[in-house]
C-alpha cells in the first residue's frame, strides 16, 4: 500500500502534530502512515480523506502483494 | 477544586518512570528492612498514583498503539503457554523412579510445582477459549443468515 499523505499535509500545510490532533491519533501513528509502516483501519482512512476533502483513492493506492497487513 | 493536568505522551512518560524509580527505592529499602507491609503500601501508593494522573492526563490511545498491544498480547501467550506446558510436563515425569536421588530433598517439590505449572496452563488456555468465544460473538462471529 503507498499513500500520499506526505504531500497532501504539506499541501494543506498542515505539520505531524496537528494532523494528527485533528483526526484524533498520535503524532507517532502519523509517521508511521506516511512511512508505510503501518496501515491505518478502514475509519481512519475516511477521516484523513475527509480532512484533504479527496477520495481515499487519492491518498491511498493499493499495490497488493502478499505482505500487506 | 480538581484542575485538569495538561500532559502529554511524553511527559507521562517521563513521569511514569520517576514513580516507577521512587517505587522500586522503597520496595528496596522495605525489604531491606524485613517490612513487607511498606513495600505493598509502597506499590499499591504507586498504581494508585499512576491511576490517578493517567485519568487526568488523559492519554491517548489510538488504533496503531491498541494493534501493537493485541500483538504483544498475542506473542506473549504463544510464548508463555507452551513454555508452561512444557514445564509441566517435564516436572511431572516420575524422577523418583529413573533415580532414587531425587526421592528426597528438595527433589520432592518438584513434583508438585509441575501441579501448579500444568494447573496454570490449563487456567491460561480456558481463559483463552472464552475470550475467543465471547469476542467471536461480538464481533459477529456465530451469525448465520
Amino acid at each position: 500500500m503507498n499513500n500520499k499523505l506526505k504531500i497532501y499535509r504539506a499541501m494543506h500545510d498542515l505539520t505531524q502534530e496537528q494532523m494528527a490532533d485533528q483526526i484524533g491519533v498520535s503524532r507517532q501513528t502519523v509517521i508511521a502512515i506516511e512511512n508505510n509502516k503501518y496501515l491505518p483501519s478502514l475509519g481512519l482512512a475516511f477521516k484523513i480523506s475527509k480532512l484533504f476533502g479527496v477520495a481515499i483513492e487519492e491518498i491511498f493506492t493499493y499495490k497488493g502483494g502478499a505482505n500487506e497487513s | 477544586m480538581l484542575h485538569y493536568v495538561s500532559m502529554n505522551r511524553k511527559k507521562y512518560n517521563q513521569f511514569r518512570v520517576i514513580v516507577t524509580f521512587f517505587v522500586s527505592a522503597i520496595v528496596v529499602l522495605a525489604v531491606l528492612s524485613d517490612s513487607y507491609l511498606l513495600s505493598i503500601a509502597g506499590v499499591v501508593t504507586g498504581l494508585i498514583f499512576m491511576a490517578l494522573v493517567r485519568s487526568k492526563a488523559k492519554i491517548k490511545i489510538d488504533e496503531r498503539e491498541k494493534t501493537i498491544r493485541e500483538k504483544a498480547a498475542q506473542l506473549t501467550y504463544a510464548i508463555f503457554a507452551p513454555t508452561l506446558g512444557i514445564g509441566a510436563f517435564l516436572l511431572l515425569i516420575p524422577y523418583q523412579k529413573i533415580s532414587p536421588v531425587f526421592a528426597q530433598g528438595e527433589f520432592v517439590y518438584l513434583e508438585s510445582l509441575g501441579m501448579i505449572f500444568a494447573y496454570l496452563a490449563l487456567f491460561l488456555i480456558t481463559l483463552y477459549a472464552i475470550s475467543y468465544y465471547f469476542l467471536n460473538r461480538k464481533f459477529g462471529g456465530d451469525v448465520h443468515e
